[in-house]
């Protein structure tokens, strides 16, 4: 063991052999044609990535959840039985999945929201959850 | 003084009688050194569902929101006043917290197909 590294130390210490290029056809074709002088303003422009995916984000970033606004709220319980929809339905982070829990909660209690059913007026409003229901 | 919001479902009346329950609602507040902020009316709509209170069941309700500044020490004389009050169907006090700052919203759960 000690012998190879003393080997490769004697190997490092000796000066590199400058090594000649091979002529192949493809080295033959660079060093005839005319190399171009080198721009000093070619260099390429320091900038933000054009091509950044946005972030992700869940559908209520940056929108508060408020218990009298019980159209929201309703988006996220089920229609036949007006229980909460889960996480893996809803899509939303978890703040905000606790949020729209809280609130519905709240405003169940309050008054403001009906426990076993959603709301007819609120029935034709666009499906956020993409759930299917059994028709 | 903290914040408070007061969100009150009166009994479905007449015009002059509803003014006369918030006047009174809110000179109860204003006897016991709260500070006003304002006074919102929320509708008056169809119930959720039918609440029984002061030996009758209702349909419909008057909502209405009171959002002030008062002493903590409040809190529980007031909602005694209002649960004793045969015109208001269901008082809900609740403390405002202070706006949450706008912290970077995590990203979406993966969200999985149901069969």
């Amino acid at each position: 063991m000690f012998a190879l590294s003393f080997s490769r130390l004697l190997l490092q210490a000796l000066p590199k052999q400058p090594v000649t290029p091979r002529a192949t056809a493809q080295c033959i074709r660079s060093l005839t044609s005319q190399q171009e002088p080198l721009k000093k303003g070619d260099m390429p422009i320091k900038m933000e990535n054009p091509y950044k995916t946005p972030p992700k984000t869940c559908i209520l970033c940056n929108i508060t959840v408020d218990f009298k606004n019980v159209q929201l709220l309703s988006q996220f319980i089920s229609p036949h039985t007006g229980r909460i929809y889960g996480r893996h339905i809803t899509g939303l982070c978890g703040r905000k999945q606790k949020e729209v829990s809280k609130a519905i909660k709240k405003a169940r209690s309050m008054g403001f929201m009906s426990v076993t059913l959603k709301d007819p007026q609120f029935i034709k409003d666009p499906d956020i959850c993409g759930i299917k229901h059994f028709e | 003084m903290p914040r408070y919001e007061l969100c009150v479902i009166l009994k479905a009346m007449q015009r002059p009688e509803t003014a006369a329950v918030l006047r009174r609602t809110v000179e109860t507040l204003l006897e016991r050194g709260a500070v006003v902020r304002s006074l919102e009316s929320l509708g008056e709509r169809r119930l959720p569902y039918k609440i029984s209170k002061h030996d009758s069941r209702h349909t419909h309700g008057g909502y209405f929101s009171v959002d002030f500044h008062a002493s903590p020490k409040i809190v529980s004389e007031l909602l005694d006043h209002l649960e004793r009050d045969i015109d208001v169907l269901r008082p809900t006090l609740l403390k405002k917290d202070p706006e949450l700052s706008q912290a970077q919203c995590c990203g979406a759960q993966k969200k999985k197909s149901k069969y």
